[in-house]
């Protein structure tokens, strides 16, 4: 129990340190736009792939399980949305950054604790948390909610690719499902989990990396368990979120 | 100048300072020196503020470093260069780039003042020409070499090295012993190395500190160093045979 609120104490007293002024604007928006470049434009190929497979999947599998003539077709193209906005491109979504953005990051600052860098910074007299944190917990925030509009819009054309391909419903079926009843709402209430989700997985991973030790071994561990702590949290979030909004 | 009164650090209840008294002058090279683990790195980092001091009192000239808050520790930051074991360069930044980095945080420099001042340290430390490449495209030697010059870039006042020659050939370590030594003089700095390297001791060891289990146990200067009757310092000075013969050989 001690360690729990150990960690959520140098938790809060890293984010505090975080949170500041940066030290100079140009150096932060230097760092942002690579930050964003290399955690949200780097991320866009493996959200892209699994989009569009995911947007398939569903498809498929909800065209199979409405056997019934009595439910009209269009509604595998409602439940793809639905299932796509709801779930899958944020918190799926997010779990998958999770393991990829998360993992980078725990170990790109494990890294450079283990190596001296981060105290290197310390002496020079630069708050390393906000030169190298603040930057990427930014970008990642402000700009994975598109991530999410992309996930969204892909596996959207994932599901209309599979029934072009195999017909097991027509387009038009389809494409009223999707905008049958449609919430913009949904659209928003996503983007701000995204947004929320992405958070969580930068402040988190950063931490664990910050405070990394014993060297390359400890770096591994602390990528492993920064993974496992900002999944679970996601899941939480999730859930109180979605008690929250909906 | 820096003095270090009564100073006492303390890990999981085990002692490795214990009542450090030392001064370290401007313009000369002073060690810390002792085995493994008998806390140089701990007396080292407890001087540029990596670690908080149980209790003892660390004066840069007229200021107390030990009383001072985070954001005047932050300003007084900026009076240091540090040289680490591993020289700890940005993996991601050029060579340029790293001597640049502090002046990118504390100067309003233009780039091309910041590029003129990092072509000066670099030439200072014998690597003209490398700016464009990477750390990890440089020896270990080399790596040093950079680290020297971007701990002098905004020139500071007081130069703390850390075991500036390990993993490091015996003519690369006198190469960079001899630079820490030129620069200090030049430049008038307090520089305070860590090492337990023999032949740095006799090269640049304007005067040193001997720490056995983080006790201050010996305090001089090369010439002494041979003479010296602290049983502790002889049996860490006098390690090996060759070093022993020498001193036999000496005596004679």
């Amino acid at each position: 129990m001690r360690t729990v609120f150990q960690t959520i104490g140098e938790y809060y007293n890293l984010m505090m340190r975080v949170f500041r002024k940066p030290e100079k604007w140009k150096i932060f928006w230097k760092q942002f736009w690579f930050e964003s470049d290399k955690l949200i434009i780097g991320s866009i190929p493996i959200v892209s792939i699994i989009s569009v497979f995911i947007g398939a999947v569903i498809v498929l599998q909800s065209a199979n399980n409405m056997e019934s003539p009595f439910i009209p077709k269009m509604y595998v193209g409602v439940m793809a949305r639905e299932s796509l906005v709801l779930e899958f491109c944020s918190t799926m979504v997010a779990l998958i950054l999770a393991g990829k953005i998360g993992s980078n990051i725990s170990s790109e600052i494990g890294s450079m604790r283990i190596t001296e860098q981060i105290d290197a910074m310390e002496i020079m007299g630069v708050n390393s948390a906000n030169y190298l944190i603040l930057p990427k917990v930014a970008s990642s925030t402000i700009f994975s909610p598109f991530l999410m509009l992309l996930s969204f819009v892909l596996g959207l054309i994932g599901g209309a690719g599979i029934i072009s391909f195999t017909g097991i419903i027509t387009i038009a079926q389809y494409t009223d499902g999707l905008q049958f009843a449609f919430k913009a709402w949904y659209i928003y209430y996503s983007m701000v989990k995204m947004a929320v989700f992405c958070f969580i997985i930068t402040s988190i991973c950063s931490y664990y990396g910050y405070y990394a030790k014993g060297g390359s071994l400890g770096v591994g561990r602390s990528s492993t368990k920064a993974i496992v702590v900002s999944s679970t949290l996601i899941l939480i979030f999730d859930l109180l979120i979605t008690k929250l909004f909906l | 100048m820096i003095e270090v009164k009564h100073l006492f650090k303390e890990f999981n209840e085990r002692q490795v300072l214990d009542d450090i008294n030392i001064r370290f002058e401007p313009g000369k090279c002073s060690l810390i020196i002792g085995a493994s683990g008998s806390g140089k790195t701990v007396l080292l980092k407890s001087l540029v503020g990596l670690y908080e001091p149980e209790k003892g009192e660390i004066w840069y000239d007229q200021n107390e470093f030990t009383c001072m808050d985070a954001r005047q520790k932050k300003n007084f930051h900026k009076e240091m260069g540090m040289l680490f074991q591993e020289s700890a360069l940005f993996d991601f930044d050029t060579v340029e780039e790293n001597v640049m980095f502090p002046m990118d945080f504390f100067t309003d420099w233009t780039y091309g003042q910041k590029l003129e001042r990092a072509n000066f340290c670099l030439n200072r430390v014998n690597l003209t020409g490398s700016n464009k490449l990477y750390p990890t495209q440089l020896s270990g030697g080399m790596q040093k070499r950079v680290g020297i010059a971007r701990a002098i870039a905004l020139n500071p006042k007081y130069l703390f090295c850390d075991e500036p020659n390990s993993g490091l050939d015996p003519t690369t370590a006198i190469v960079i012993d001899r630079l820490i030594q030129e620069i200090t003089r030049e430049y008038k700095i307090t520089t305070v190395v860590n090492t337990h390297d023999m032949n740095s001791v006799m090269e640049i060891g304007d005067h040193i500190g001997f720490i056995h289990q983080g006790k201050m146990l010996w305090q001089g200067n090369s010439k002494d160093i041979m003479d010296s009757e602290c049983n502790e310092l002889n049996d860490f000075v006098f390690a090996n045979n060759l070093a022993r013969q020498l001193k036999a050989n000496m005596s004679k």
